[in-house]
């Protein structure tokens, strides 16, 4: 989001290399995120151990798995193609990030949560209380990400970034690889164990 | 009016309370449910209250620019025709302005607490219910714990915004405008706190446990989102100090060439960044119990309510040493100046602090040595409990050390010093038999408890804090206060709090329970508790001469030589107050921080040749007055 | 330059690979082994350690060469 301060902040003090300042407080960030969802995970292990119910829908879960990693990897795309000047892919590739994104939020929030009740698994009681607390602060952070990047894709559409000030587009792409990566954790200890 | 930053937020403030409410109810309409709902309704409101706060007050003016695609500059943009006060009262990024706006909060907050405690003393001074139902009680007492917790966390933030970029000599802190969001951000919190008083309180003390916190009245609520707030303000503050400070120091500056309140701070910052997370999940899981029905902590559900105070205590035990930390490299900052000597193992004293922190991860279920962990459990924590007594006696023996053949002055920020260095020591000696599982099965929830935690907090924050505010008084304001009210605000302060807490461990190893209104007489206690009663008078009246001496001495305190205590530090070898950027000139460090009285050493130099081609625009002509 | 990129860009599928191999393997090993939360947890570490080194480029933290 920085553009502004990263490469043009000749203004007050130029000696301290913005864009290095920028990632250590973007990656603490990113450490003080995970406690959020590692606090979560605990607790899911804390109250039912290593079961889970039978019930929920595996082709889902993969499904959904499977479009956030590749969105992960669209998004890869788009960082690579503008690091190069390449603006046309650095938005095709930020546009599928967006998609996907958004097809797994509504994965979650239109077809898993609806679904989950009937089979059984509600947010007031048992597994959950696991279940459901950890996809919605999962899916809060995707729906934060996909307006992140939904922001960097229109100021792309105008131009705004090019090979040597794209701070704004790395630091909500680094954000988007966090959700996936908390989602890494997230699928095997929901769907699979 | 409006040109006033708070003004504005307070008043965006209450429209989005309004509309985050209204819209909660359409919605719960349009679900066909019944409109009211106290807590959902209130849940929604009081978020939207702090995010509309911090809209009117402009805290996202600039994020807003960069998300449409401008560029929003130098967030350092004073306008200079206005007056210098109102910076204190608008979204201002400038650490100096954040560090006084946290101090003064922190200041405010203290006596609104210290004014509950006369209350509960004023209740407790004889047996029987005085003027107080069991329950107004509970609430004030809840009250008085967690807006002294918000008092101390602003505190340290306060001396931290104020002295970090100063110390390591930068400019600024690395990220200005979440600075002053850090900031802006406990505002609201500390009036969702307020708020929790007059929607019904809740009676279940600082700590919030359910069941009963999931059953308490609308109040808890509120208690929690506030502490939410300002533990969210915690873990960008701990952001800010540890970019600033692990990679914005001054050349030369090794991380051994740190003051030792910066290496404080750094450990500090450590625990908050990592433990915060634990308190504001905890309260959240709680809330989300209350408004969705989630049951996290009840067993008839499949939760379970020890969980709560596992992740309850992971943060709210390393807390303390979020307190004492800071106070104690105050301490260690303090007294090589008012002796005249190198600080004694400078190293071992630096590295101490962070062996706290670490240790202090590892000791959280001493909280719980009554819940029946079971003996493995219990035994493991009473180990790592003790051992934080190590690093700690660490220090100690260093600042006797220091002390030691001195020559030492006292002027009221070294009395202060001394001070916490014996209440802290107290402190310190009555931890172990509430840390060791056979003597706290009986000390558990007594007053020796209570008695042991002012210890710690008076010696570990509240001394050292009011020794900094002494001691930087000349620095922030340019001029002197008033030695002969200093020296009365440390004895009327310091006898006040001894004759409370020797009559709280008097009366806990007694046998009186801590959190309740009343006690039999048939107890013996209605001496001492007529004595702590007096004495947290006495306490209270010290302050109040210390409000006069800080008052008096801002408007006319005779004018401050430029370094009044012979310091080293960097802070010290500019003009008072410093400038908008800190350092015309910039500084190079040569050597250590503490060498007082060593013949030639020489801790910084200003303009270096070499040094200053890596930043040719921070010439005196452009730094000081852009 | 076209040479950096295209190697950036294999890169980018090769590590996509992997992941999806890995993730094929996390929902195998559930369904094949009873108790499974060793081996699904070093998995999910792993598929983790890909993405913050290849994706999120943690190493920019400490080589520090401004963009790429």
């Amino acid at each position: 989001m920085s553009t502004a301060t990263t490469h043009t902040s000749a203004v007050v003090h130029p000696e301290y290399d913005r864009l290095a300042l920028n990632r250590f407080g973007l990656w603490l960030f990113f450490f003080s995120e995970s406690l959020i969802f590692l606090i979560l995970l605990l607790t899911r292990f804390y109250l039912f151990g290593t079961s889970r119910p039978e019930e929920l829908n595996q082709t889902l879960g993969l499904a959904i798995t499977v479009i956030l990693l590749l969105s992960s990897f669209t998004a890869y795309r788009a960082e690579t193609a503008i690091a190069h000047d390449d603006r046309p892919q650095f938005l095709r590739n930020l546009l599928a990030t967006i998609l996907l994104g958004t097809l797994f939020l509504l994965g979650v929030v239109l077809v898993e949560w609806p679904e989950a009740p009937r089979l059984g698994i509600v947010p007031q009681e048992g597994f959950g209380i696991a279940f459901f607390s950890m996809t919605g602060m999962h899916a809060f952070h995707v729906l934060s990400g996909v307006l992140l990047l939904l922001m960097v894709y229109l100021n792309g559409r105008r131009g705004a970034y090019s090979s040597d000030s794209y701070w704004g587009v790395e630091a909500s792409i680094k954000y988007w690889h966090f959700v996936d990566v908390v989602w890494v954790f997230f699928y095997p200890a929901l769907y699979l164990l | 009016m409006l040109s006033l930053g708070l003004i504005r937020g307070l008043i965006v403030g209450a429209i989005g309370a309004v509309i985050g409410m209204a819209l909660t109810m359409a919605a719960r309409v349009a679900l066909g449910r019944p409109a009211w709902s106290a807590d959902p309704v209130s849940f929604v409101g009081a978020i939207s209250w702090i995010v509309f706060f911090l809209v009117g007050i402009g805290a996202f003016s600039d994020w807003w620019r960069w998300a449409q695609g401008e560029q929003a500059g130098d967030p350092h943009h004073p306008d200079p025709n206005a007056p210098q006060w109102k910076r204190y009262f608008s979204f201002d990024p400038s650490h100096k302005v954040i560090g006084i706006q946290y101090t003064v909060t922190a200041l405010a907050l203290m006596y609104v607490a210290g004014l509950l405690a006369l209350i509960m003393r004023l209740e407790l001074a004889r047996s029987g219910l005085q003027f107080m139902s069991p329950n107004t009680y509970n609430t004030i007492m809840g009250l008085h714990g967690i807006v002294m917790i918000g008092a101390i966390l602003l505190g340290v933030s306060g001396m931290a915004n104020y002295l970090i970029p100063l110390m390591v000599g930068a400019p600024d802190m690395a990220f200005p405008r979440l600075n002053a969001l850090s900031f802006w951000i406990t505002v609201p919190g500390v009036v969702l706190i307020v708020l929790s008083f007059f929607t019904g309180g809740f009676d279940t003390g600082w700590t919030g446990y359910p069941p009963l916190g999931a059953r308490a009245p609308l109040g808890i609520l509120f208690f929690y989102l506030g502490v939410f707030a300002i533990g969210l303000s915690s873990i960008l503050g701990s952001i800010n100090f540890l970019t600033t400070t692990l990679k914005m120091r001054a050349p030369g500056m090794s991380l051994f060439r740190m003051p030792i309140f910066v290496w404080g701070m750094l450990a500090t910052s450590i625990i908050q960044l990592v433990a915060t997370q634990f308190i504001g999940m905890s309260f959240l899981m709680v809330v989300l119990e209350r408004v969705l029905g989630m049951g996290f902590f009840d067993p008839a559900k499949g939760g379970d309510a020890v969980l709560f105070q596992h992740i309850f205590w992971f943060y709210s035990h390393p807390a303390v040493y979020i307190f004492i930390l800071p106070g104690l490299g105050i301490i260690s900052e303090l007294l090589p100046v008012f002796v005249r000597k190198p600080l004694f193992g400078y190293k071992f004293v630096a590295l101490s602090s962070m062996a706290i922190a670490i240790i202090g991860f590892l000791v959280w279920a001493h909280h719980m040595f009554t819940v029946g962990l079971g003996n493995v459990l219990n035994s493991t924590f009473m180990f790592t409990t003790v051992l934080v007594a190590v690093p700690t006696g660490i220090k100690f023996f260093n600042w006797l050390a220091t002390m030691w053949e001195g020559k030492i002055s006292f002027e009221t920020p070294m009395l202060f010093v001394l001070g916490a260095f014996v209440i802290f020591l107290i402190g310190g000696l009555s931890g172990p038999p509430n840390g060791t599982v056979v003597t706290d099965f009986f000390l558990h929830e007594t007053y020796w408890v209570v008695g042991h935690f002012h210890h710690t907090m008076f010696g570990g924050f509240v001394f050292p804090f009011m020794a900094a505010i002494y001691f930087w008084f000349p620095k922030v304001t340019g001029r002197m206060y008033n030695e002969r009210l200093g020296k009365l605000h440390f004895w009327l302060m310091t006898i006040g709090f001894f004759m409370v807490t020797t009559s709280m461990f008097r009366i806990g190893l007694l046998g009186m329970r801590r959190r309740i209104a009343d006690y039999d007489p048939a107890l013996g206690f209605d001496t001492f508790q007529m004595i702590a009663t007096m004495g947290g008078f006495l306490v209270g009246l010290s302050m109040l001469v210390f409000l006069v001496n800080i008052v008096r001495s801002i408007r006319a305190g005779e004018r401050a030589p430029e370094n009044p205590w012979r310091s080293r530090s960097l802070e010290w070898q500019i003009s008072s107050p410093p400038p908008e950027f800190n350092y015309p000139t910039p500084p190079v460090v040569v050597g250590g921080p503490y060498d007082y009285g060593v013949p030639g050493s020489v801790y910084v130099r200003f303009g270096i040749a070499g040094a200053s081609d890596a930043d040719p625009a921070r010439t005196s002509s452009d730094n000081g007055k852009s | 330059m076209e040479a950096k990129k295209a190697a950036k860009l294999r890169l980018g599928w090769i590590v996509i690979g992997i992941l999806a191999v890995l993730t094929a393997v996390e929902f195998w090993v559930a369904i094949a082994i009873n108790s499974a939360l060793l081996y699904l947890a070093v998995l999910a570490l792993a598929k983790a350690a890909l993405i913050v080194q290849y994706f999120m480029h943690v190493n920019q933290l400490w080589h520090k060469e401004g963009h790429e």
